[in-house]
Formats: C-alpha cells, structure tokens, sequence
C-alpha cells in the first residue's frame, strides 16, 4: 500500500497540471474579487455587503455560487489523474501486485484529499489576497467557526472527489466523465429535485441531504445540529462512494 | 505431481454475447517459450490477460505451480507484462518511467538497478528521453524492462514486435532467447508465424477463441519436415525392409497402416521396388511437404486467400 502511495505521491508533486490549475484558481479568485469589489452588491441569502464580509462569511459566498468553481477544478483534476494513467496503461504494470487494485483506489482518493487540501489553501490564500489589497478587509473573524467551517468543506469537497472518481472508473472515457462530472459540479441534480420538492410538497426532503446541495448551501457552523448534519452527509458520502469505487475496482475487468 | 508452471483448465472469458476464449486447456512448462498463434481478434490477448490476471475467466481455473489462483492471488504476482501496448507515460523519460515503478515495488538502490535494466534492453542511451519521442521498438523495449522489474518468474508478451522494423524485431528477438537463456519463462502471442518459430519451444494455435493444438517446436518440425507417406497393410512388415534394404532410419510409424520416412536420399521408387520384391502390397505412396504457414492455416480452417492475414 504505502509504496503504490508513494508511487502515486511522486506523480502527484510532479504533475504540472495540478500547478496549473491552482494557479489558474488563484489568479481568478484575486480577479473575482476585484471584480466584485468594483460592482459591490449586498449577498442575496444574507444582506451583508462584501467588504465587510470575514473570512468565514466570504469563503461562504464563493462557495455558494453557481457554478462552484472549486468543485469544477477538483473534478477535472480527479478525472485527468485518473484516466492520465488509465489511457497510458500504466497500471498494468503493478496491477498484479498484492492487493493492487484496491490500493491503487485508496491511494489515488488519499490524492484526492491532498488536492482538495491544496484547493482550499488556494481559496483561502487568493481571497484573503484579494479582500486585502481590494477590499481592505483581512479580518478571519470567529476562529473556531472558521475551522468548522474549512473541516466541513474539505470532508464535503473530498467526498464529492471520491463520487467523481466512480463516475471516472465506470466511464473510463475522460470526455463523457467530463461531462458527467459538470452536470454533478453545476448541481443539476440538486436544482432539479430541490425545485420539484418545493413545487410539490413546499418543503425539503430529500434535496437538503444531497452532497452537492449542502456543499452550496450557507451554513451556520455554530449551530451543532447543523454542524452534525453536515459532517454526517460529508462522511456518509465518503463512505459510500470509496466502497462504491473499491468493490467496482476489485470486480473490474481490466481491459 | 505436475511439472508444469502455469496450467489452464477449460479457461472461458465470455464478453456480452461474444465468447472471446472457450474452454482453453494446456500446460507451460518452467523455462519454455510459450508461443500462442492466433489471427487477429482470435482471443489471444483476452488468454493472456487472464493468465496475467487483468481479466477474470468467466469460468475455468488457473493454476500456477499446482495451486488454483483463484486460492492463492500472490502468483499474479510473479508476472511481467506486456499486453497490447507497453504501460507508460509519454511525458516522462524512459529513467522516470522504470523510476516510479521501483517505488512502486519499493526496491532501495534503484539507480543502479534501472541502469542495469536500460543496458539489459539496449535504452542506456536514451535514458533521458521522453517517451513520447521513442520509436515503437523503443518503447517495447522499455516496456519489457518494466515488466522485468521485480524478477518475475513469467513473462508475458502480447504481441511484442508489432509495429517493428526488421532492425527492431531482431532486437526484440534477441532479449527474448538471451531473457530465456537466463531461466525466464516467456510467453509469447503473435500473428507472425516466421517470427514466433524463431523463439518458441511451445505452441498453442488458437482460432475464434478455441485452442485448436499444442504442439512442442520438435513435433511441428516433424510435421513440416519433408516426408514420403507410405500407406501399406502392416507396418510391422515393412520396417525390416526399410532398415535392412534401404538402410532408412529416420521414419516413424504413424499407425498400424501408416508409416513416414523423413530420409531425403530414398526415392519413392527404391521403395515400391523393394517392397514389391517382398511381396508387400502397397496402398499408395506420396511425397508430401508442408510449411509452417499452411500447417497453422489447415488448424485454424483458413483459406489461402486469406493468407495474408499471417505473414
């Protein structure tokens, strides 16, 4: 196991493109916000205005907006890992190893979390960049809350990387896996049943508990029983998508 | 007790509706080369990467060293491979390429191994090469490298000269026999008769899925070897007067009826003559000569038209 990690691992720090793709969030998310810092309006759910928005509260709102820009870059990250070594072949080569296949899964989903770690620290660092030089406003706010607030996110966002890596392994195709992928990061799924609970029964059921859903959703981290809600759909859905990914690898003809 | 390295028993892989291999059966013995002919598309890769475990038989066993693999997994272990395509990533360097594999298998000291590896297959010079700059022969090579990482026990190669120009099928062939020399059991699939005649001691013919013969190199060679097929009422009768009076060694007693003489310096008449002068009846009498190609064409019930299929 701890070898094919490392094999993974040394892919992983060597891999250009995820450089790219950290800088490219970067740069729009300073951008973003001097945007937003040119044309400020008070947020839709909250009433605050941008500039005085803490850390927590701003990272919130990035988070909250449609399409969600950081589950669009940790899906395209997750499927060019995947099917990178996938249409090169390379697994071939240690696929025969002791347990290979399901080590294989566990160490691309544990560069997964890194990449997901990376795309938070990105998140934070670009916009307290950006509320800093543009909106002068650098205030984190309630720590703790801000903790909660990351911890929660990085288990929701992960997960929703391990959902992605199924998608990858059962399409084996990066175009359709692409595909799939934006219409789970653009929530359409969410949209769509939310709507159709609202229309016919005027409450939420089922839509509140969906991953991308309350990865989108504001979220008062103070509140335990929210706090407990959205760890609980975090690690629910980790579970069943790295179960999901493992058990598909162990039966998978590879061909 | 077997003596046989790898055994398959009534393999079967069958893909939706199509079944790819049914009910392979044959032994490989340790320290053969083990070559599989089949056209294209007749399930020569889809055995091999079960044997190799890529793929699961739908049904039939594997064994390896007597023991089912399904009971014990680690023997995939003892494995190279080179199925279809070597396994490597364009954008690194051949060095880069074997590097990660030995962190995968976590060998210390990998330097001098990859080193070792890269002169084993003629790419020390092009060590620092992308691979996406290798030529076809280039990257079998290094991806038979890869597949020796580890010191398997077995080495599998689908169709490793694919692709090649002459200059890099006799590379090819070359690390095969000196691999081969060194104890490695090899085996090989291939579509090109002359080439895999070359190196293998063993052959499986496989046609649309079905093992249709297995056949040691000695054997195939009796087969083609040019030959007077002699049909008569009693071979034991006859025996005498080819060795005594024709003073022919070289035949061998295909059946009670049927007897073969592999002696080039006999002419059919010398036999007739002698034979008559015995009183011995003759049935009918006829050179015969058959070719590596057309043996394998007549297994695989392939019309010369389409000969061109094997080269």
């Amino acid at each position: 196991m701890i070898n094919l990690f490392k094999m993974d691992f040394h892919r992983f720090v060597r891999n250009k493109t995820m450089y790219l793709l950290l800088l490219i969030y970067s740069a729009f998310q300073i951008f973003g916000v001097f945007m937003m810092s040119l044309y400020e309006e008070p947020m839709a759910e909250t009433g605050t205005l941008i500039s005085k928005m803490n850390a927590s509260e701003f990272i919130q709102s990035v988070l909250s907006q449609t399409p969600s820009w950081m589950l669009l870059y940790i899906m395209v990250f997750t499927i060019y890992f995947y099917i990178s070594e996938l249409n090169s072949g390379y697994y071939k080569n240690y696929i025969t190893m002791k347990h290979a296949r399901i080590h294989s899964v566990v160490s691309k989903i544990i560069m997964q979390a890194f990449f997901t770690l990376l795309m938070l620290a990105t998140l934070i660092i670009s916009d307290f960049i950006g509320r800093y030089l543009f909106l002068d406003n650098s205030s984190i706010g309630d720590l703790g809350f801000f903790l909660k607030l990351l911890s929660s996110q990085f288990l929701l966002q992960w997960a929703f990387s391990v959902l992605i890596l199924c998608v990858a392994m059962i399409t084996k195709k990066m175009l359709v896996s692409l595909i799939v992928g934006f219409v789970f990061a653009l929530n359409i799924f969410g949209m769509i049943l939310s709507s159709l609970e609202s229309v016919l029964f005027d409450k939420a059921y089922v839509s509140d508990y969906l991953l991308v859903n309350t990865i989108m959703r504001i979220k008062d981290f103070n509140d335990l029983n929210e706090l407990i809600v959205v760890l609980g759909i975090g690690l629910v859905s980790l579970i069943i998508f790295i179960t999901i990914a493992t058990t598909y690898k162990l039966k998978e003809d590879l061909k | 007790m077997s003596g046989a390295i790898i055994e398959l028993k009534g393999l079967t892989k069958q893909f939706k509706m199509k079944t790819a291999v049914h009910k392979a059966s044959f032994k490989i013995n340790k320290g053969d080369i083990f070559g599989l002919i089949g056209q294209n598309g007749a399930g020569k890769s889809t055995l091999l990467k079960m044997i190799g475990g890529l793929l699961y038989p739908t049904s039939g066993d594997i064994h390896f060293f007597n023991e089912a693999s399904d009971k014990n997994q680690l023997y995939f272990e003892r494995m190279g491979l080179l199925i279809e395509s070597p396994g490597l990533y364009p954008a690194y360097t051949a060095y880069q390429n074997l590097n990660l594999m030995m962190i995968a298998y976590g060998i210390k000291n990998s330097n001098e191994e990859i080193n070792k590896l890269l002169q084993l297959v003629g790419l020390e010079n092009e060590k620092k090469l992308k691979v996406k700059e290798f030529s076809m022969g280039m990257k079998q090579r290094l991806g038979i490298a890869i597949a020796l990482l580890g010191s398997p026990d077995v080495l599998i190669l689908d169709e490793p000269i694919n692709g090649l120009d002459p200059h890099g099928i006799k590379e090819v062939r070359e690390l095969i026999l000196e691999l081969n020399k060194n104890g490695l059991t090899i085996i090989i699939s291939s579509h090109i008769l002359e080439e895999l005649s070359k190196v293998a001691t063993q052959y499986a013919i496989i046609h649309e899925g079905k093992i249709m013969e297995t056949i040691s190199k000695d054997e195939l060679l009796l087969k083609c070897e040019e030959r007077i097929e002699l049909e008569i009422d009693d071979a034991k009768e006859v025996t005498p007067v080819l060795e005594e009076t024709l003073n022919i060694k070289h035949y061998k007693v295909n059946d009670q009826n049927t007897i073969y003489i592999y002696d080039s310096q006999v002419e059919n008449h010398q036999i007739v003559k002698h034979l008559s002068a015995k009183g011995i009846a003759i049935h009918s009498i006829s050179k015969h000569k058959q070719g590596l190609e057309q043996y394998f064409l007549e297994r695989t019930g392939r019309e010369a038209a389409y000969s061109d299929q094997f080269i």
